[in-house]
């Protein structure tokens, strides 16, 4: 049996249980390229277009792994955290997908909620069973999923640049290199350093966001403004950008509510979908720098004459 | 306190309900207009959805008449609208109005406690007695599902009237008496002297207009002035509409969902095609597209502002619908750049392509 598994949205973060669950389970698992040309255009092509760029370039991931795979899985994140919630496009994902595109073979679709081993092993079980394999299996590779996913760590924390920088947004903005035309290089090559989100402990994030009048039902929202806030206040960055898509709502919500929470501290906003040109990110990202380095060497210098 | 709120459709009737009951000071907005969203779309974020934007522009308008409180619904679902107040306030506060903000969410997500509390707030500015308090709380949803009955009616009727535009008229004289009222029961007579007018306006039962589901985002489909009063329009075409989204649907929804028996017809209908709640009101749009095609209507219209999430979710969704069951469905997204002729031209041929297909179906072509 040939499981196919996008690499679109949240599999930058998710990859190690779902690859490692779907092959301890004996399947083949087939991953889809990393986001080219191809993927990408199909994406735009089949996707309904008021959708955001990264729901669009999923749709691309599948339409490759269609006659590639006997199984497709299309994760249905509806939560990450108790009381909290991520993207309607995510919950209907499958719904989207499946109605986008013809002749996929059969999706895994069940809902995940990913609030505890718990109530993900339900999933895995459901998803388990439809390859026919008993509840002993499905619980050794569910185990040695949760083992690699736990063994997995992402994010960027460069050393040694004398400007460093906040790199917030959806991780699926930051780490897909085509989707952002190499992001993270360019920056690097600028001579910023990068910091992302992972090297914020939980209870920081959560402690901004609780400053916050509601408390935030978005996942995404506390992630992304408790890191922008946190980073900004201990002074562990020296400016914030903001990778972000067209028509993504919730995008739209954080950067108005980091804006507010850091109203004189250096943030730039890249908004991405396909029609954005390489070269006026570029011209952005430069900018920006040349108003930091500005800012700090003004600083230095005040500091030297007070 | 001066309160306020922002509009939504023929909300503004029944708060003023209420707020006469209950002896409170209020402003009611100007009238949704291109100044409303003019001075919101200024000021809000550019990505916002639509709603957002005119709200912020009623509450500027309010505030220029005295208004220092706004009260809000919120709702705590997966969706934009739950964190609209805090950019709200935020936002108002940046361009230096003082203004409070009273926001009413679900009890689960701040608790019941809260929500009294908050309750209180306006409460206590209320000098009538407790018994007034619930009587005018009572008339005042009496009012909204008065209002929202008669409204539907006349849509629907407007497709059979024998003089045109009866209907339209006698609904649009009967919101600009009932802002005349300042006794709720007053009003609520008024409205149901109307009601009845309109239910005796003479038809022509021969005729089999054509009949149009109005679907999509709560906001742009309640609020004629997002939707350049799509409704109005479909009623001078001489089409019936239906639209299952009005104020009391919402009332109701919100009151039942804790014990989930809200709308069960309609997460019955939706099942194949989205069988969870995503957020927004999507589940409710599938299910009213497939209820429409069984109660016999020729089409449906989806509405919805730029960008909306779970709409953009449905919109995959409803061409599956529309092939399965051979059942007509446009989209329709509005925005503050949205242009109203283009917005008329495809709704002309959304009507025109309904009639070819019944003309079509009795010549056997
Ligand atoms: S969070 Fe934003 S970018 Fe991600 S799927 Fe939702 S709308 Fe798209
Ligand atoms: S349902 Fe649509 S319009 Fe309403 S808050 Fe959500 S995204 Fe905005």
């Amino acid at each position: 049996m040939k499981v196919g598994i996008p690499k679109g949205l949240l599999y930058c973060k998710y990859h190690p249980f779902l690859v490692t669950f779907f092959g301890e389970l004996g399947a083949e698992v087939i991953v889809s390229e990393d986001t080219n040309k191809n993927i990408f255009d199909a994406g735009i092509k089949y996707c309904v277009d008021d959708a955001c760029l990264p729901v669009k370039i999923f749709h691309g991931h599948v339409n490759f792994l269609k006659d590639k795979c006997d199984l497709v899985v299309i994760p249905r994140i509806m939560q990450l955290w108790k009381n909290e919630y991520i993207c309607p496009k995510f919950c209907g994902l499958p719904e989207m997908v499946l109605n986008n595109l013809n002749g996929l073979p059969p999706a895994i679709t069940d809902p995940i909620y990913a609030t505890s081993w718990k109530n993900l092993y339900s999933w895995a079980q459901k998803s388990g069973n439809l390859l026919g394999k008993n509840n002993r299996q499905i619980k050794v590779a569910f185990n040695k999923a949760i083992e690699a996913q736990k063994n997995h760590k992402t994010g960027i924390d460069d050393e040694g640049y004398e400007i460093k920088i906040a790199l917030t947004g959806h991780p699926y903005n930051i780490y897909d290199k085509f989707l952002n035309m190499n992001l993270v290089k360019k920056i690097n090559n600028l001579g910023m350093g990068i910091r992302t989100a992972e090297f914020t402990q939980e209870d920081i994030l959560a402690r901004e966001a609780d400053n916050l009048y509601k408390r935030p039902f978005w996942t995404f929202v506390r992630e992304n403004y408790g890191f922008a806030l946190n980073s900004a206040k201990e002074k562990k960055v020296d400016g914030i950008i903001y990778v972000s898509s067209f028509n993504c709502g919730t995008d739209s919500v954080i950067i108005e509510l980091i804006k507010n929470g850091l109203p004189d501290f250096p943030f730039l906003i890249l908004k991405i979908d396909e029609h954005t040109g390489e070269a006026g990110i570029n011209t952005r990202i430069e900018a920006f720098r040349d108003m930091l380095e500005r800012r700090l060497f003004n600083e230095s210098h005040i500091s030297t004459l007070g | 306190m001066k309160a306020t709120f922002p509009h939504l459709g023929n909300v503004y009737l029944g708060v003023k309900a209420l707020f006469d009951g209950l002896g409170i000071d209020y402003v009611i907005p100007p009238q949704n207009s291109d100044h409303a969203l003019n001075i919101g779309t200024r000021h809000s974020p550019d990505e916002i959805c639509l709603p957002f934007k005119i709200m912020i522009g009623n509450y500027m308008q309010a505030v220029e008449e005295g208004a220092d409180t706004v009260i809000l619904t919120g709702s705590c679902g997966p969706c934009r609208f739950g964190e609209y107040c805090e950019l709200q306030m935020n936002l108002m506060k940046s361009l230096g109005y003082d203004l409070k903000f009273i926001v009413l969410d679900m009890p689960k997500d701040i608790g019941i406690k809260e929500l009294f509390n908050r309750l209180s707030i306006i409460g206590s500015s209320s000098k009538k007695s407790r018994l007034q308090k619930l009587r005018a709380v009572k008339t005042a949803v009496q009012i909204m599902h008065l209002l929202d009955e008669t409204e539907a009616l006349a849509h629907y009727l407007a497709g059979y009237e024998r003089n045109k535009g009866q209907c339209k008229s006698l609904f649009h004289r009967c919101r600009r008496e009932a802002m005349k009222c300042s006794d709720p029961q007053e009003m609520l007579s008024l409205i149901k002297e109307y009601k009845k007018r309109i239910e005796y306006v003479p038809v022509d039962i021969n005729k089999d207009p054509v009949k149009i589901a109005i679907i999509g985002e709560i906001y742009t489909v309640i609020e004629p002035y997002s939707n350049f009063c799509i409704e109005d329009k479909l009623m001078d075409y001489g089409v019936s509409t239906k639209r299952g989204m009005t104020p009391s649907w919402w009332l109701k929804n919100m009151a039942l969902s804790p014990l989930k028996i809200n709308s069960l017809d309609i997460k019955k209908a939706s099942r194949k095609y989205l069988s969870l709640e995503i957020g927004g009101h999507a589940r409710e749009c599938i299910g009213e597209a497939i209820l429409s095609w069984k109660e016999g209507f020729d089409g449906a219209i989806q509405i919805y502002p730029l960008g909306c999430m779970p709409e953009i979710v449905s919109k995959s969704i409803l061409p599956a619908i529309s092939r399965d069951y051979d059942f007509p469905i446009m989209s329709l997204v509005v925005d503050d750049m949205t242009g109203e002729a283009g917005f008329i031209t495809r709704l002309e041929a959304f009507i025109d392509l309904l009639e070819r297909r019944r003309d079509n179906v009795l010549f056997g072509s």
